[in-house]
């Protein structure tokens, strides 16, 4: 047990003797996780933004531009036409609605009207620009739709007696659809997870436990160089002319490079706690479970990596490619739902997959421990397989 | 005086290739014996195997009555390795690494700090103790390399090659050091191909070529073995065919044998002083400058020379 | 000039001998670039732009009245059956249990009386408290469960209009004497259904219109590609500098120092041979990916230059990295993590279009982002006119660098003999 600790001593001084640890351990994490969630809230628009030329300076294309500004998913920014054709070549924005001069109640009223909406080609916002647009759109011009069938019904049953007639009617009943749609009952409700202590749903938690899983599995991948150092300089051939176990070096080695990934961890999900005011404490008890098989999964792998590469620069190379591959394809960077079916079904070989399942369970959806049994289950699986093949197959130099 | 250590017919094959071809000799407590060999006969190998790193093929070695084989750990408590490269962590510091190493040994608490204390003082570094080993130099690298291995004032030490690639003043200061260790009552391995550290050192010395131990001995008995001969060295101009010229000396009466090394023949002969002038007219003739001429007593050098036909140093 | 090309070609061999430095260089870039195509659907070749399709949903109809029939019919409709997957359930709980474990997208809970909270009772022309669908969403996939939502709103958004429009209608009748007030019931069922698919089709159409692309077709792996090589070009650039310090170690740098050549040459020297081996990583790639995902690139040319001249802007970064650190080991720390925040801050993992401004001026620090935006501009068809501008910020970009690292090595000695 006191050489156990030895080496984990070692292990610790000889990690964080260089400053760029640091870089790895802390810095990058939390710069990618504040990123790539959009920063904090308050700070930063996630919607997408749209630029809107307004050349018909119309009660309705305010209404339009009114519409578009409170949904939830666009931010529209009025411009004139050539900024925005400026901004949109520069591609800075992905979309630019053109409102015509001729947008207004009156020629609503006389007929069809048309819009252009210019989008970047292949672009999920544009995309997403393009259905708010057209739901909004659809909005508006429904209580004149409604106006006019109902002067249509009226006309049907008797004959207006003149044109002034017939437009008091239609406004009588445009304005009185305005009003009925405008307080008409919510009738669709939404909810997210099902617990006592709800959990409110939020984009940022995905990048929380993503960017934890990525910035933790690379260090734990990284042992390998660990081997590959200590096989370099001989050090590992030494420790072996002592009185020392092989399996005494391991379970140092991997003590510490485990109880630093938990330190790492911790320290993340304490940002997402007070920083990003995620749910990540409500089941203590989840957390440590899914949070440790995560790391002894990936230590499991880092293990026998080790006992494959050839040199520190190999190793190196490989625990930063096969962590972000791994964490992409695992979900951690993007939803998995984005898949397509057979990748999703293909992607369980690999245990980012799991830890972020596990984890999403707590943060996003509040479950509890039995929750994340089946998914820390995989992952001890996964710790056990590889820690066997790293273990059958060490060499020392 | 009991063996401390006897190597039983070891061998250690690799695939098809042989390291070590069943080798056996023993050191007595309180000896210095050199395996002299060059670069490649299985120095490095024997040492392994004795350090319990690899299992022979076949064979076995008993160090303080345990085998290598059957009990690795107990053997292990018993030496101290100081191995042929730095294995030593460069961004610890010296007494990091010291103090790393003594607790692989066993040690704790205040019989470790006393140890690494006397250490550090033994190899000289106590004032730059708490400084990285990356930021010293290749001597001080090296004194720290041996320090780890006395730690836990083993009885027996294993030296492999400990001078290599560093300057004639750090070398020196490694030899003494190893006679004071010595001095001490400590038991010593030492492999080398340097024949002056053999000589030096060595109270036996056993000379291992291709796997063979070829030889084995004190110095005394192993020089005996070259007989009376006596060996002649000349050194001649890098302009001229010492081939040549060594192939025309070995028709002169008296000479056993020439052996070239770039522009040096070294001439085995029972009697150098005879043969000289004949040796010197041989070279005149053919127009050959010889710069020096040295005699020497018979040597290490020389009797590796006499089993192998070639220099320690190919 | 002879010498420094051939300090070049050195380094430029050495690079390409270095199994470990390839990982990075050659294997990185394309397994990401496959990863990110998958997750963006660009290799299945799907026929939603967005990758989704099957999406699993389960529906609960609780609702006696007509209304939950019809939702559940659109969700059966043939127009969405590539989109989402069906599921019908009649247990509530069991659906959301579904939800909670993954297995499904979102539930659809139509409760009892949701008819009749629109549709008034023929008899007693009296419609009844308003009760919502209950939409129980999985919260780790946002966008399939936002489609789900969008399907559910669009039904939701006819129905009201179509009972508006009955009402207000039958009102106007009623109050303009056209009708009485008891016929007015069946009248509102009849006219509800009709004005409902009024609402479907809009008076207002919009049309998408797409930035003009005539020559190039646009696949999105044409523009993930670019952005992985540009990150794992800033690898190979940080790469190359620290053989710079490794050679410093090893001997061999003071051995050249004291060859007939002076320091800016052995600089020089160095610095090509990085800029060889990014310029073969970069056509490696583009080429590979020609050839393997049927990538259009865009003007040969224009590429070719717009290549070159983002390994100079990278290669300035690395020689700048090397002039900053110490040890080799630090410069390969270093350029790793430069490599990562260059790659999300110049936009190689998702589009920067959308982030504030702020950010946008400080992507373009990057070789990525001028990079980035110079490939997308040549994928959609543009030329070396339309690039002009990211080559020219790149050269400089270059430029400025190897100045400051010049001044830097020369101050620090790295290249004194």
């Amino acid at each position: 047990m006191k050489k156990i600790l030895a080496i984990f001593q070692k292990e610790t001084i000889l990690r964080f003797t260089s400053p760029i640890e640091w870089l790895f351990f802390l810095i990058l994490p939390l710069f990618f996780t504040f990123v790539l969630a959009g920063g904090t809230a308050g700070n930063m628009d996630t919607r997408t933004r749209l630029a809107v030329v307004d050349q018909a300076n119309s009660t309705l294309s305010a209404q339009l531009i009114a519409g578009l500004e409170a949904s939830g998913s666009i931010r529209p920014d009025v411009k004139t036409l050539a900024e925005a054709e400026d901004e949109f070549s520069k591609r800075n924005v992905s979309a630019v609605l053109v409102i015509p001069p001729d947008f207004t109640l009156e020629k609503l009223r006389e007929g069809a009207l048309a819009l252009d909406l210019r989008q970047l080609p292949n672009n999920l916002n544009s995309l997403a620009a393009y259905q708010t647009v057209q739901t909004i759109l659809g909005r508006l011009s429904s209580s004149v739709e409604i106006a006019q069938q109902s002067v249509q019904a009226a006309e049907d049953l008797r004959p207006f007696e003149n044109d002034a007639e017939r437009a008091a009617y239609f406004d009588a009943a445009l304005d009185a659809a305005q009003t009925e749609l405008s307080v008409a009952p919510q009738r669709v409700a939404t909810a997210q997870a099902l617990v006592e202590d709800p959990v409110e749903y939020d984009p940022r938690a995905n990048s929380s436990a993503g960017q934890l899983i990525t910035w933790v599995f690379i260090p734990l991948f990284g042992i390998s160089v660990t081997f590959a150092y200590e096989r370099a300089t001989g050090t590992l051939r030494r420790l072996l002319t002592t009185p020392t176990r092989k399996a005494t070096y391991l379970l140092g080695t991997l003590l510490a490079a485990v109880f630093w990934a938990l330190v790492q961890m911790l320290l993340l999900v304490l940002f997402g706690i007070f920083v990003m005011k995620l749910n990540w404490g409500h089941s203590p008890a989840a957390l440590a479970v899914i949070l440790t098989a995560s790391a002894l999964a990936a230590s499991a792998i880092g293990v026998a990596m080790g006992a494959f590469v050839k040199t520190e620069g190999q190793a190196n190379g490989l625990s930063i490619m096969l962590g972000m591959v791994m964490a992409l394809l695992g979900g951690c960077w993007y939803p998995l739902e984005l898949f397509p079916a057979v990748v999703q079904q293909a992607v369980k070989v690999l245990p980012t997959r799991w830890a972020m399942q596990g984890m999403l369970d707590i943060v996003l959806r509040g479950q509890d421990l039995s929750a994340v049994l089946p998914e820390a289950a995989v992952l001890l699986g996964f710790a056990v397989v590889f820690y066997a093949i790293g273990i059958w197959r060490f060499r020392y130099e | 005086m009991p063996a401390i250590l006897e190597v039983q017919q070891l061998v250690k094959k690799y695939g098809d290739k042989t390291a070590v071809n069943g080798i056996s000799f023993d050191i007595q407590a309180g000896e210095i014996f050199s395996l002299l060999g060059p670069n490649g006969a299985g120095k490095t190998t024997t040492i392994s195997v004795l350090s319990t790193l690899y299992v022979p093929t076949s064979g076995d070695a008993v160090i303080g009555g345990h085998s290598v084989v059957k009990e690795p750990m107990a053997v292990r408590n018993l030496i101290g390795v100081v191995p042929q490269d730095l294995a030593l962590y460069e961004d610890l510091t010296a007494r990091e690494n010291l103090s790393f190493w003594g607790q692989m040994y066993n040690l704790s608490g205040k019989a470790l700090n006393a140890r690494v204390d006397q250490v550090l003082e033994q190899i000289g570094l106590k004032d730059r103790a708490n400084q990285r080993v990356k930021t010293f130099s290749g001597g001080m690298k090296r004194r720290v390399n041996i320090g780890v291995g006395l730690l836990h004032q083993p009885r027996l030490l294993f030296m492999d090659e400990p001078t290599v690639g560093i300057d004639p003043q750090s070398r020196r200061a490694i030899l003494d050091s190893v006679k004071d260790l010595n001095r001490q009552g400590m038991t010593v391995l030492y492999t080398t191909h340097y024949m002056e550290e053999a000589q030096e050192l060595s109270d036996r010395v056993g000379i291992i070529d291709h796997g063979d131990l070829i030889a084995l001995g004190t110095q005394g008995e192993l020089t005996r073995q070259v007989g009376e001969y006596e060996a002649l060295q000349l050194h001649i101009s890098e302009m001229d065919d010492s081939e040549a010229l060594a192939q025309a000396l070995r028709g002169v009466e008296g000479v056993v044998r020439a052996d070239v090394i770039d522009h040096n023949i070294t001439l085995i002969t029972p009697e150098a002083e005879k043969i000289l002038a004949p040796v010197v007219s041989r070279a005149n003739e053919r127009g050959i400058r010889i710069h020096t001429v040295t005699i020497q007593e018979p040597n290490l050098e020389a009797v590796f020379l006499h089993l192998t036909g070639r220099a320690l140093r190919d | 000039m002879k010498k420094i090309l051939l300090l070049g070609w050195k380094d430029l061999t050495l690079a390409f001998r270095d199994k470990a430095a390839l990982i990075l260089m050659l294997l990185a870039p394309f397994a990401l670039t496959l990863g990110l195509g998958l997750v963006t659907g660009g290799l299945s070749g799907g026929s939603s732009s967005s990758g989704l399709s099957d999406i699993p949903v389960v529906l609960v109809n609780q609702d006696a009245g007509q209304l939950g029939g019809e939702l559940v019919n659109v969700f059966q409709s043939a127009e969405l059956a590539e989109l989402v997957a069906p599921q019908v359930s009649g247990d509530a709980a069991a659906a959301r249990q579904l939800v909670d474990d993954d297995q499904t997208a979102a539930a659809v809970i139509i409760p009892a009386g949701f008819t009749a909270g629109i549709i008034p009772d023929a008899g007693t022309g009296q419609s009844g408290a308003a009760v919502q669908i209950e939409l129980y969403m999985n919260p780790s996939r946002p966008t399939s469960s936002g489609i789900v939502q969008a399907i559910v709103d669009q039904f939701v958004n006819q129905v009201e209009i179509g009972r508006v429009g009955a009402q207000v209608t039958v009102s106007g009748l009623i109050v303009s004497g056209r009708i009485q007030p008891q016929q007015a019931a069946a009248l509102g069922e009849q006219l509800g259904a009709s004005q409902a698919q009024a609402a479907d089709s809009s008076r207002i159409t919009l049309t998408g219109v797409e930035a003009d692309s005539p020559a190039v077709e646009f696949n999105v792996l044409a523009y993930m590609a670019p952005g992985m090589a540009l990150m794992f070009l800033m690898f190979t650039v940080s790469n190359g500098g620290r053989t710079l310090l490794v050679e410093k170690a090893h001997g061999t740098l003071p051995r050249l120092l004291v060859a007939p050549l002076s320091p800016a040459q052995v600089l020089l020297g160095k610095m090509f041979g990085v800029f060889l081996t990014g310029t073969a990583q970069m056509l490696i790639l583009i080429v590979a990916s020609t050839l393997l995902f049927q990538l259009k690139w865009g003007n040969p040319m224009a590429v070719l230059a717009l290549v070159l001249a983002c390994v100079v802007g990278a290669v300035g970064w690395g020689m700048l990295i090397t002039a900053l650190v110490k040890t080799p080991g630090q410069a390969a720390s270093i350029g790793s993590a430069v490599m990562l925040i260059f790659g999300i801050l110049g936009g190689s993992f998702f589009d920067i279009s959308i982030l504030p401004a702020w950010f946008r001026a400080a992507s373009r620090i990057t070789p990525n982002a001028w990079g980035l935006d110079g490939f997308g501009r040549l994928a959609a068809g543009g030329g070396l006119m339309d690039i002009l501008p990211d080559i020219t910020g790149l050269l400089a970009m270059g430029v400025v660098l190897f100045g400051v690292s010049l001044f830097l090595f020369m101050r620090r000695g790295v290249i004194q003999r």
